[in-house]
């Protein structure tokens, strides 16, 4: 919750920024590298109907593009010898821009990074460029060259259709061609605002940097913290299935639903044990891993979340800073051949159906909750993940993430995992993404409900082949109605 | 206590313009040689608590030799995690959670990298089950079968990329005997009859899986001594092996070559201008210097991204690259163009740009520059454990010491304009060019 966020003071003297923000989290130390993490409390949640897209192409004429007084050029030609830069990250209720400089060049960069914050050049031709880029990753990136990233955002936009998180960060092809500079100045002024911002530094920064850094800081406008009101997202009764369409060699899912659960919420720690033991992020650990590609080499992996994780083919961790106020349960099946993707599908649901029936065992609760309690060391291992961190405890009105997930799963029980898993997971009402080629075939068999035998290439032990006549029959109850196929040229 | 790295990048500031540069790896290792030929290199770190392992072992795509067996170092790869009698998989993947470890491997051209990061109190049960299953991995023939279609899985996750198709392209183009004419994930014809190769996944194993191939690396809350004990007690019965692969030589390019591909669906064109480079060395100035002419000519800050990308925006992913390879490889500029009709100008203005790199020596202050920035860039990218073991095991690869950093980053200090025009006339001749263009949807 937006209230949740006290407006903390760790400096001496506080008098310098009061509840009206900016607030400032920070970790000195004697590294000679200094860190920046600048997090607005805004997002693409509050891009304006038919401006969606505001939000990103905001942040990318801030983080890529000229200041008043440099040109995009002077700026990445003084940022090169320090080996500098900054970078953003849009999500829908956090931007962060962050950077790490050597305290040597500290000065030089902050300077760079204040004005590429506050002041922006709004250059016709910077703004054309970063136009362009946008539209040809919603065209280009997500609709052709990533099947999985693709699956993965339509789902969102499938769960929150008519919500403020219902289209995809970077906007709508057609919201990008008609917007203007004066749309993007319009959303920096309402929107980052010194209430907004959370300043993070970290490092070998001098004592007097932070006091400096919130003096130039406070000069945004103040405007009051407000929290885009999010509605209820309302699943669909049953299964819905949309199928995008595209000339592609294998057939990706992303499968999901909402759930009421984020950090700081008393079922929290059980969804995470429950999502690691299931399929913990690219390691091969997890029980949809293990039963899917292991035991049948279905495909390269099947994982499952209780936060947004994109970007998760191209990296083992999550980025921090993009807590959100509502949370999905989500299932990502990598691609798998179309021949075997009605069963693919209808494992990954049976394997959760009998997750939810059957619970964790004693002895996997124990395993989980034992790597749960280290693994969340290696997610701060570095001063930008830490600080990242950090932030979002903030923003979830928790204390230090490392200490709330060893402290809250230190009490927890099997049994608490096994209420929440049946509270909160569910094999119905929930969407289904499909990436395919034949997406016509792929409805029939669907909505056929026929049995989908699966072909292996080598002999099974009986404990599987047994396993696969229940789950070549087993019932997705998918009505001709509840499919939609989408032509790729048409998403976004 | 200060890190390391602090005296080092502090070092560096003076020493930029000075020939003598301060060392660019800070860290003090322990390398020690066993008698079987397996090398360990300690790195203890100021980060506290996480210890990162890395077993390389040097053998990638490059050491598949023999025809239709394409990809299966990537395979094999898989296979490792596969299990031994002591530890089948599913006790493997519970001592891995009890450690709270992030492990994962990754194949490339010149080697194979085994990686687990995980807390201190565990360092002697990690180490004792990785030794075991390099030494004592067994799999079945099913269990290799079903494992290839994981692998065909990974290709069709890749395939929707043109870029990798474009990377498949270049390389069968510029090359016609050495095993760098394949990627890593192979062809899909290879990949398609894997499951019919389990016998030659063990020879593969028997060849390359030993200890003279690997090297074996720790970064972190660790100390020498204890990892030493640790290794001797876990690896050291490990036996050699005695197979050379016969690498075969690529023979000179006679004459430009090209290649075109036709993308199924609408996407964006790409072009790759390659030409034939050197291999990695830490003494020669070919490599090192090519290096620098990427930045030069093609990084961000370089004239031709602000005229293509900036200015002109006639092109919107751009960048050159001439990776460290074990033998001789490639120097390869990349251009996503946004209209198919720019294709050829862009084309142009990269080969000018290349050509004016032989026509006259760049300016001294710029070059300086760039060697600062590839000073910081290193020293930013080791910030913390698994970040450091992972960059020292990308140079181990190639010269089995981290040692090689610091040579490499000498030469980098030593080269002057004159230098790069030289490499630059050796290097950027028409005969020794590959150009490859892909088109999407109707575009041609």
């Amino acid at each position: 919750m937006r209230t949740a966020l006290i407006p903390a003071v760790l400096l001496a003297s506080a008098s310098l920024w009061g509840a009206s923000g900016p607030q400032l989290v920070t970790m000195p130390g004697k590294s000679p590298l200094v860190t920046f993490r600048f997090v607005f409390l805004t997002g693409s949640a509050s891009d304006p109907a038919g401006k969606e897209g505001a939000a990103a192409l905001t942040a990318a004429m801030m983080a890529e593009a000229g200041t008043r007084d440099m040109t995009y050029k002077q700026i990445v030609d003084a940022l090169f010898p320090m080996a500098a830069s900054v970078s953003r990250q849009v999500d829908k209720e956090m931007i962060t821009f962050s950077g790490t400089t050597h305290v040597d060049n500290l000065q030089a960069y902050y300077k760079i990074f204040r004005d590429m914050l506050l002041s922006p050049g709004w250059r016709k031709e910077d703004f054309e460029r970063l136009r362009d880029d946008a539209v040809n990753y919603l065209k280009v990136t997500l609709r052709g060259n990533n099947d999985e990233e693709l699956g993965k955002e339509v789902l969102y936009t499938r769960i929150y259709a008519g919500h403020p998180y219902g289209h995809e960060n970077t906007g709508t092809i057609a919201s990008l061609q008609k917007m203007t500079i004066a749309d993007l100045q319009a959303f920096y002024r309402a929107n980052f605002t010194r209430s907004n911002l959370i300043i993070g530094l970290a490092g070998g920064y001098p004592d007097s940097f932070p006091k400096q850094v919130v003096s130039d800081f406070s000069k945004l406008p103040a405007g009051p913290p407000k929290a885009v009101r999010l509605p209820e997202p309302r699943p669909p009764k049953g299964v819905r299935v949309t199928i995008v369409e595209k000339d592609t060699r294998s057939v990706a899912y992303s499968i999901g639903f909402p759930i009421s659960v984020k950090r700081g919420d008393p079922d929290y720690p059980a969804l995470l044990v429950a999502q690691s033991y299931l399929g913990q992020h690219r390691m091969s650990g997890g029980l949809l891993f293990e039963r899917m590609r292991q035991a049948r080499g279905l495909n390269y992996g099947d994982y499952a979340y209780i936060e947004y994780f994109p970007r998760g083919m191209f990296q083992f961790e999550p980025d921090p800073n993009l807590a959100r106020r509502q949370q999905i349960f989500q299932i990502w099946i990598r691609p798998v051949e179309p021949a075997n993707a009605h069963f693919a599908l209808r494992l990954a649901l049976y394997q959760l159906d009998k997750f939810i029936k059957e619970g964790i065992s004693e002895e996997d609760f124990e395993r989980t909750r034992t790597f749960l309690t280290k693994y969340v060391n290696l997610l701060m291992k570095t001063k930008n993940a830490e600080l990242g961190y950090a932030i979002d405890s903030r923003f979830y009105g928790i204390g230090d993430y490392a200490t709330y997930v060893k402290t809250s799963l230190a009490k927890l029980t099997r049994e608490d995992v096994n209420r929440a898993i049946r509270k909160h997971l569910r094999t119905t009402d929930l969407d289904i993404v499909a990436v395919a080629k034949d997406a016509a075939g792929l409805k029939k068999q669907l909505v056929s409900g026929e049995p989908s035998p699966v072909t292996y290439v080598s002999p099974k032990p009986k404990e599987i082949l047994e396993e696969d006549k229940i789950v070549e029959r087993w019932k997705i109850d998918v009505r001709p109605e509840a499919v939609t196929i989408i032509p790729v040229e048409q998403v976004f | 206590m200060v890190p390391a790295i602090a005296l080092v990048l502090l070092g560096c500031v003076a020493a930029f313009s000075a020939p003598a540069a301060q060392k660019v790896f800070p860290y003090e290792y322990d390398q020690h040689d066993f008698p079987n030929g397996l090398r360990l290199i300690t790195i203890p770190t100021d980060y506290p608590n996480v210890v990162s392992l890395y077993i390389v072992v040097q053998a990638g795509s490059r050491n598949e030799v023999e025809p239709g067996k394409s990809g299966f170092a990537h395979l094999f790869e898989h296979m490792m995690f596969r299990g031994t009698p002591t530890y089948p998989p599913a006790k493997y993947e519970a001592t891995l959670q009890k450690a709270g470890a992030a492990s994962n491997a990754y194949t490339t051209d010149d080697h194979t990298a085994y990686h687990t990061t995980f807390s201190k109190e565990d360092l002697e049960t990690i180490l004792g089950m990785e030794a075991d299953r390099f030494q004592n991995l067994s799999y079945s023939e099913e269990d290799f079968k079903t494992e290839t279609r994981a692998v065909l899985g990974e290709y069709n996750k890749n395939s929707a990329n043109p870029a990798s198709k474009l990377y498949e392209v270049l390389r069968d183009t510029a090359f016609d005997r050495h095993t760098y004419k394949h990627t890593t994930m192979g062809f899909l014809k290879d990949i398609e009859d894997m499951p019919n190769q389990y016998e030659y996944s063990r020879l593969f194993f028997d060849r390359y899986y030993r200890p003279e191939y690997t090297t074996t690396i720790l970064a972190g809350d660790v100390n020498p001594a204890t990892a030493r004990a640790l290794v001797e007690k876990y690896w050291g019965a490990w036996k050699r092996g005695s197979y050379r692969p016969e690498i075969p030589a690529e023979p000179a390019q006679q004459g430009p070559r090209k290649n075109h591909i036709q993308w199924p669906t609408e996407t964006l064109p790409w072009i790759a201008i390659a030409h034939r480079g050197p291999a990695y060395s830490d003494q020669q100035k070919d490599q090192p210097a090519l290096d620098l002419i990427s930045f030069l000519g093609f990084s961000e800050s370089s004239d031709l991204y602000q005229k293509l990308v900036i200015q002109e925006q006639k092109v919107d992913v751009f960048g050159a690259d001439t990776p460290d390879r074990v033998d001789p490889y490639l120097f390869t500029v990349l251009a996503r163009v946004k209209k198919p009709a720019d294709l050829d100008s862009v084309r142009d203005d990269i080969l000018t740009t290349l050509a004016e790199f032989k026509d006259k020596p760049v300016d001294p202050e710029r070059l300086d520059k760039v060697k600062k920035h590839l000073r910081y860039s290193f020293a930013l990218a080791m910030n913390n454990s698994e970040a450091i073991a992972s960059i020292v095991a990308r140079y181990v690869a190639l010269r089995r010491t981290p040692e090689t950093i610091n040579r490499l980053y000498a030469v980098y200090d030593s080269i002057t304009p004159e230098d790069i025009q030289a490499v630059a006339k050796k290097y950027f001749n028409e005969n020794n060019r590959t150009i490859v263009t892909l088109t999407g949807g109707n575009a041609q």
